[in-house]
């Protein structure tokens, strides 16, 4: 007990120490995380120095702190020809990879962040409480000692303030410590358990204030566009137009990024706008290519041509220079919410509440004392009119502006996506015509299909099923024959020309298979699946969430989907189970078939899942295949399709 | 012998109405559609019904729901279904109820009479009469399962035509072994697949169909 008390002040000096080394290295981390190199590096210090902070919690203020760190990426295996693969790109050695994948880990686990801003908050919150401690003790002992005095008092009256001073700092000691350990554990914890979560309020500021970020970001990648803007009006003008669709072969990779990051942020569709570019031109017969009017000798010169006029016709080439054009105009209203945050929040209030730390040193050693509203000063130099408001209501006018800019963010942000979906996505026309050549790319596909699909129930019949008819009326000719003069033989031929007619009817059942499942017609989709899955040498789950029946062709492009994505499982997979999923919500019916197996799937490598993909396509539907190396293969598909009403049994 | 007859192609229903009636059996209600087979089996209470699968109006499995209705209503009443194409989906519904007098066949197997005949007696029996097609189906993709992998072939061959239905004596037959032999057979693979031996014929296939449906 009397160690306890005794012990605190000591304590609560260390956690005062911690609190300064750790703002420091916050400080520190911040920059260097700007230098990647170094990234681990500053982790490795925050994560040491919020552990260390976790433990003083529990053993000197008695506070249990959750940890919840993500578990880093598992280790690198290299590819089956010993390359490395990280984010796309190919690596010989596992160091630079395993180094990118480790840094990209770290910058998505919030438990790091959440250690940064507690060292960084902890100096101004945790960290005066447990100064005051010591504080108390160090002005009491001072008192007491007659170091510093307060006028004319009596050496009696110093020694009994002093006294007072001393005890009320150790009594107040292991309170100090117990109120760091709450403050610490409020922010080190993970997120969802902290009061600042699970009130609402900590979720809504993070909206918000990623709608400022991510508003200020865009307006900072729009702003990039514009000087490729003026490079680029610079080198038209320069080259007199020849430069133009060089140009756009620049940006439009840069505002391909654009339209996926505020697809990312925002969560807003920007379809591609561009016309495919045209193929290569034909030669023609006197060994020329023509393009337009002009021939050509040169094929290369050919393809360039042709895409100077595809490029300069293309209505997306003209919008996208509009919108970059635009850009600061837009730019300027998108970097508002982040001007008021920034000056609100960071100048007025931050400011003031920081002014301690380096203001008092300063002001002892030099006797010149700054003012905590040094930054509203500055404010008033500019705008005088502001002078007659008195420093200390500064903090409250920034915490205004603050509040008025993450509240005006979101609305802004929704502006800026409007403008940018008016001109960064494609014309209606031009949709239109996106559509039209995705249709007539199906319309092949499928006719294709069904033409192949036709010749081969025309070589199954005549080479089966009709052979084996003519058989069976040539051996009952021969019977006729037969009857009278052998009948023995007239047996035996009987009984082969019945093995015939076996025969025929099985392979007229299995090519009823083919072409549509009985148990499809009869049972729809889910049945048709479990009887599949009944079939198949694996043992297979199937699931089925659908009230009603698609489309006839739908059910059967998704049954036979289903089937190869199965069969591909069974052959290829060395799976030990597979699970198909099929479920029908806002009018897309969704089937995903998972297997154990090891992976290593792929579509572009033909075969049975890239004709799926071409069946799908005649409904639009579409098909993704997650299959990584060492598995699972995750296959989903989807179609846009309705269902009829649930087939109503009269039992 | 009293039967319910449903089938919609003229020719065949034809054909089997003299077929079952040249070997002695009554046909009391020959029908071509759910609704009137429902209430023939019903209402006639027949000793054994033969039914297509696929049956007007919705020609999807009409015939087959009107059986496990009726099988519902009456429980164990003999039905003898037909298709172009034999599902172990459909196998299982018949066999669910675990009550017998079950049969499920190709339409091809009405070309060998004599087989046919016997299975539709085997039904009326209260026995049972699968498809080799359909054990064909468990035997194959169930067959790398255990405790199937542990029958040698004999046995499967043994168990095959258990499930159709024969008897010992009738499988001694077909195998070109004595009948002790084949009991011999039997206990070891009931002894393989943990089931209690049991003198009833139908039994046995039940249990053994069962037990397929158990473990898949």
């Amino acid at each position: 007990m009397i160690r306890r008390y005794a012990l605190a002040p000591v304590r609560c000096l260390a956690l005062v120490g911690l609190a300064v080394i750790g703002a420091c290295v916050a400080l520190l981390s911040a920059v260097v995380v700007a230098l990647v190199v170094t990234y681990p590096t500053a982790v490795a210090a925050t994560t040491w120095l919020a552990n260390l902070g976790r433990r003083l919690a529990r053993e000197w203020g008695g506070v249990e702190i959750a940890e919840e760190y993500l578990p880093g990426p598992p280790p690198l295996q290299p590819r089956e020809d010993g390359w490395y693969v990280h984010d796309r790109q190919l690596f010989r050695s596992p160091r630079v990879p395993a180094f990118l994948a480790k840094t990209e880990a770290l910058s998505k686990d919030p438990a790091i962040t959440r250690d940064w801003f507690w060292l960084a908050f902890t100096p101004i919150t945790g960290g005066l409480a447990v100064l005051l401690p010591p504080g108390l003790i160090a002005a009491g002992v001072a008192i007491a000692a007659g170091r510093v005095s307060f006028g004319p008092t009596r050496p009696a009256s110093a020694m009994t303030v002093g006294l007072a001073l001393v005890l009320t700092g150790l009594a107040l000691g292991p309170a100090m410590l117990r109120l760091h350990a709450l403050w610490s554990r409020e922010l080190l914890q993970p997120a969802t358990r902290s009061w600042w979560y699970a009130s609402g309020v900590g979720p809504r500021v993070g909206r918000w204030s990623s709608a400022t970020w991510h508003g200020a970001e865009l307006a900072g990648l729009s702003l990039g566009a514009f000087g490729f803007f003026v490079l680029q009006v610079l080198a038209i003008v320069v080259s007199w137009g020849g430069l133009l669709p060089h140009a756009a072969t620049f940006t439009r990779p840069y505002l391909d990024q654009y339209r996926r990051q505020a697809r990312r942020w925002t969560g807003v569709e920007f379809p591609m706008p561009y016309r495919p570019l045209p193929g290569s031109p034909e030669r023609d017969s006197d060994g020329m290519y023509r393009v337009g009017r002009t021939l050509y000798a040169d094929r290369s010169a050919a393809v360039r041509a042709q895409r100077y006029g595809s490029m300069l016709t293309d209505p997306a080439t003209w919008r996208d220079l509009l919108w970059m054009g635009t850009g600061p105009l837009v730019s300027v209203v998108g970097l508002v919410p982040l001007m008021l945050v920034g000056f609100g929040f960071f100048g007025l209030v931050w400011q003031p509440l920081w002014w301690a730390p380096w203001a008092v040193p300063l002001g002892l050693a030099t006797g010149e004392w700054v003012t905590p509203w040094y930054v509203w000063y500055g404010l008033t130099a500019l705008v005088p009119a502001l002078g007659a408001i008195p420093g200390w209501v500064s903090p409250f006018i920034g915490l205004a502006m603050a509040a008025l800019g993450v509240l005006i963010a979101s609305p802004l942000l929704r502006l800026r996506v409007a403008w940018d979906r008016l001109l960064l996505t494609p014309t209606e026309a031009a949709r239109l015509a996106q559509r039209v050549r995705r249709l007539t790319e199906t319309r092949t596909d499928a006719v294709d299909a069904q033409a192949t699909e036709l010749r081969r129930i025309e070589r199954d019949l005549h080479d089966g099923a009709q052979a084996r008819l003519v058989a069976l009326g040539l051996s009952l000719g021969t019977i006729e024959e037969l009857l009278e003069r052998d009948p023995d033989a007239a047996r035996a031929l009987i009984a082969q020309a019945r093995a015939n007619s076996t025969s025929a009817l099985s392979e007229l059942r299995d090519l009823v298979r083919g072409i549509h499942p009985p148990v499809l017609a009869e049972r729809g989709l889910g049945d048709a699946v479990r009887a599949v899955a009944l079939d198949s040498p694996l043992p297979v789950d199937v699931t089925v969430t659908m009230d009603g029946r698609p489309e006839a062709p739908v059910e059967s492009a998704a049954y036979f989907a289903v089937s190869e994505a199965l069969a591909n499982a069974i052959r290829h997979s060395g799976a030990g189970r597979v699970s198909i999923d099929i479920r029908h919500s806002d009018g897309v019916l969704r089937f995903t078939v998972t297997d154990d197996g090891h992976g290593g799937a792929d579509p572009a490598r033909g075969g049975g899942l890239r004709g799926v993909q071409r069946r799908l396509g005649t409904f639009d539907g579409v098909l993704a295949v997650h299959s990584p190396a060492g598995g699972p293969t995750v296959i989903k598909m989807e179609i846009p399709c309705a269902l009829s009403s649930p087939r109503t049994s009269t039992s | 012998m009293r039967v319910v007859l449903a089938e919609d192609l003229y020719l065949l229903r034809d054909g089997l109405i003299r077929l079952l009636e040249a070997h002695g059996f009554q046909i009391v209600a020959a029908v071509e559609s759910g609704p009137e087979l429902r209430r023939a089996l019903v209402d006639l209470r027949p000793d054994v019904s033969v039914v297509d699968v696929r049956l007007p109006p919705t020609f999807t499995d009409e015939g087959l729901q009107a059986a496990l209705y009726a099988r519902r209503e009456i429980p164990g009443l003999p039905v003898l279904v037909l298709s172009q194409h034999v599902e172990q989906l459909y196998a299982r519904e018949l066999l669910a109820d675990g009550a017998g007098g079950v049969g499920y066949l190709l339409k091809d197997r009405v070309l060998g009479a004599d087989q046919f005949i016997d299975a539709v007696r085997r039904v009326a029996a209260g026995g049972t009469a699968m498809d080799p097609e359909v054990i064909a189906k468990l035997l194959t993709t169930k067959g790398a399962n255990e405790p199937f992998g542990r029958l040698t072939p004999r046995e499967r061959e043994v168990l095959d035509l258990m499930a159709q239905g024969r008897s010992n004596a009738a499988i001694g037959q077909r195998l070109f072994l004595s009948e002790s032999a084949i009991g011999k057979h039997t206990a070891s693979i009931f002894a393989k697949l943990d089931l209690t031996p049991s003198d009833d014929d139908n039994r046995r296939v039940l249990a053994v169909l069962a037990y397929l449906n158990q473990t898949s």
